[in-house]
């Protein structure tokens, strides 16, 4: 997700081949609810949130640590994993 | 008498330092583990729009929030 426009996403999607769709936030209401709007910048600054299924978040990247995302993706495995031994009898 | 009115004008001092040091800085999130996600509704690049609701007892949701599409951010 970006503050972008769609067809600016678009293009961006195109020049990198990502096949996946992007979500445009161009009201910058998301970001403002996600507390990382760049009020001087307009745009939201970095981060990943990981939110599980019942709508909680359970895992914050924010800034420059926010590029890598092996954290986003171990914390990803730590909530499959829990998944998988509550639903083990 | 004066120590009293000394002694609050302190304590107010401090928890003004308090507050201040707890105000989340600009553009960084107020929000922790285990917050409600706020839902949104948002347009993709596939033309469709996506909730984060519509995903509530499916899936986890990754939100990746990156920065201006072409300055390479």
């Amino acid at each position: 997700m970006s503050v972008d426009s769609v067809p600016a996403n678009k293009e961006f999607a195109k020049q990198l081949g990502i096949t996946f769709p992007l979500l445009s936030d161009f009201k910058r209401t998301a970001v403002k609810d996600y507390g990382v709007f760049n009020e001087e910048q307009g745009f939201g600054n970095r981060a990943t949130f990981l939110i599980d299924k019942e709508g909680i978040i359970r895992h914050i990247d924010e800034g420059n640590v926010a590029v890598d995302p092996t954290t986003v993706i171990d914390a990803c495995n730590v909530l499959e994993h829990k998944k998988a031994t509550t639903s083990t009898p | 008498m004066y120590t009293r009115l000394l002694m609050s004008l302190v304590l107010l001092a401090v928890l003004s330092v308090v507050a201040l040091g707890q105000q989340t800085p600009p553009g960084k999130t107020h929000l922790k583990v285990g917050d409600a996600a706020p839902d949104f509704n948002l347009r993709a690049t596939d033309g469709k729009a996506y909730k984060l609701s519509d995903f509530k007892g499916k899936k986890n949701v990754v939100l990746a929030i990156y920065v201006l599409a072409f300055t390479g951010g």
